[in-house]
């Protein structure tokens, strides 16, 4: 009767285990307070967007398939107009305290322990692109090798219009836009 | 006078000796095709080629515009002289360095100018070397589109975009697999999800959010690239991995010993793939850049497998 008793228990406890390591690591809630900053924040990213848009109308549509040439001279024309239309920006105008606070704390939930290492070894240590100058309104170079975001960083990020992507530049996370490769924005230590 | 009429016939002998198996390495219905390349090793095709089957190659981290990269393309194009395959995935790192016209024209189109002459097809993913925009130029076909699918036949190439696994390309990838009633279903793309290098290693991240993809709707293989190597993985959960990443790079020596990982692998020299389909079996080649033969096989259709298991 104790034996079986013991067998019982240690079938919970390994019963147990098993549940605790097949259950996957569930996302904490966001706060209304993050929510608002999300929201926020991606309205700014759609008026960067807007304003990039119209600017693009404008000029002769890039083709499928286009001449090395013409994407070249499109790309920097580009890449002139909507400078000049934001002459202005500076760092801060999208990544506000909020949303730095919140993105923060993702990364910082998403890489626990071991991952967390291996993402600073990736983004840090072993980044080939920690030449690239981050000064929004400049372009990041074509020449440096892009640092792949990790996928699942990606389905908890404020999500993005497919005109502008996240970037790491070592612990800093900018924001790119995807055709004519101008830095619209960074936040410092975005990795902890 | 006999010595001299002697190494005239020797000399004969030789050239059309030569000729003849240049010629029975065009053939289109025999195996073993016999040729020559440049780096001095034969070009022997171990592929079936059969009538009306689909023929392509593949190849990674290609655009260094070097002279090895030149040399590897040639013996690209001597043996598509014995096998005529269609077209050339390419899984990305298109482009090393900068990215001006003149750059397009020294990384790609000097080095494959023999092949685009003759009409094959480049179909080219993203890799983390390269710019969105390569998505506009005319000789990648991407049709403008950062990720696109392409069918062949009752063959579907899935190309992703590994530098950006977001939400939107996981949500196209899944509702174009949902209805694909292709019998094949191949992902091209450049970070390996699984992978013996020590450089970098599986991508278990990406791995994370698209293998459950590939497995729900029955992905048959994937072509990777990032690592300077070549690799064939032990299938995993089903579904086989190659990493062909040394078209115009290679990093010797980087494949781990006794990787669990490793079904064959070979990083002592750049190489390419070339493969048919046909019914339900893909054969494969890689050949280095001297023209040696580095792995050879048939893989057959997991859905013909699963079918004949239960019977």
């Amino acid at each position: 009767m104790a034996a079986a008793a013991v067998i019982s228990l240690a079938l919970a406890a390994v019963s147990a285990t098993t549940c605790a390591a097949q259950t996957p690591q569930a996302t904490p809630p966001v706060s209304e307070k993050h929510k608002q900053a999300i929201a926020t924040f991606e309205g700014r990213v759609k008026e960067y967007v807007k304003l990039r848009e119209g600017l693009e109308e404008k000029m002769p549509k890039l083709a499928e398939d286009s001449k090395p040439e013409q994407i070249e001279a499109h790309k920097v024309t580009f890449q002139n107009t909507v400078r000049t239309a934001r002459a202005g920006a500076k760092q801060g105008d999208i990544f506000t305290p909020d949303i730095i606070e919140y993105i923060q704390l993702t990364i910082r939930d998403e890489f626990k322990g071991q991952e967390r290492q291996e993402l600073r070894e990736k983004v840090i240590v072993d980044a080939e692109n920690k030449a690239v100058p981050v000064r929004v309104n400049y372009p990041y170079p074509e020449s440096q090798e892009l640092i792949d975001m990790p996928p699942t960083l990606l389905l908890r990020l404020p999500q993005l219009p497919k005109q502008v992507k996240y970037r790491f530049v070592g612990k800093n996370l900018l924001l790119v836009d995807r055709e004519n490769g101008l830095i619209i924005d960074y936040m410092l230590n975005a990795v902890p | 006078m006999k010595r001299f009429l002697a190494s005239i016939v020797t000399a004969a002998v030789l050239l059309f000796g030569g000729l003849a198996q240049e010629t029975l390495g065009q053939s289109s219905s025999s195996k073993n095709h016999i040729g020559g390349t440049p780096a001095g090793a034969p070009v022997r095709v171990s592929l079936p080629m059969k009538d009306g089957s689909l023929k392509f190659a593949a190849i990674g981290d290609t655009g260094t515009g070097t002279e090895k990269q030149k040399e590897l393309a040639d013996v690209m194009y001597r043996y598509k002289q014995a096998f005529p395959y269609e077209f050339v995935l390419m899984m990305g790192d298109n482009m090393y360095g900068a990215e001006k016209a003149e750059d397009f024209r020294v990384k790609f189109e000097d080095m494959y100018k023999r092949l685009l002459d003759d009409k094959v097809m480049f179909y080219a993913s993203l890799g983390n070397h390269d710019e969105s925009n390569q998505r506009f130029y005319e000789k990648f076909n991407m049709n403008g589109e950062e990720y696109y699918r392409l069918k062949k036949g009752d063959v579907a190439f899935y190309a992703l975009n590994s530098n950006y696994m977001d939400r939107r390309q996981l949500k196209w990838l899944e509702d174009e697999l949902a209805k694909d009633t292709s019998k094949w279903k191949i992902a091209f793309f450049h970070h390996p999800p699984y992978s013996s290098g020590g450089k970098h290693g599986s991508d278990t991240k990406l791995r994370e959010v698209v293998e459950p993809i590939f497995l729900k709707y029955g992905i048959n293989a994937v072509f990777a690239g990032h690592e300077h190597f070549y690799e064939r993985i032990k299938p995993q959960k089903g579904i086989y991995y190659f990493i062909s990443g040394a078209g115009g790079k290679l990093r010797s020596g980087d494949v781990k010993d006794n990787s669990p990982l490793t079904e064959k692998a070979y990083d002592k020299d750049m190489s390419f793939m070339i493969l048919e389909i046909a019914g339900d079996e893909m054969h494969f080649q890689v050949i280095s850049r001297t023209g040696e033969t580095v792995d050879s096989g048939v893989i057959v259709n997991q859905r013909k497998k699963a079918m004949s298991a239960s019977k």
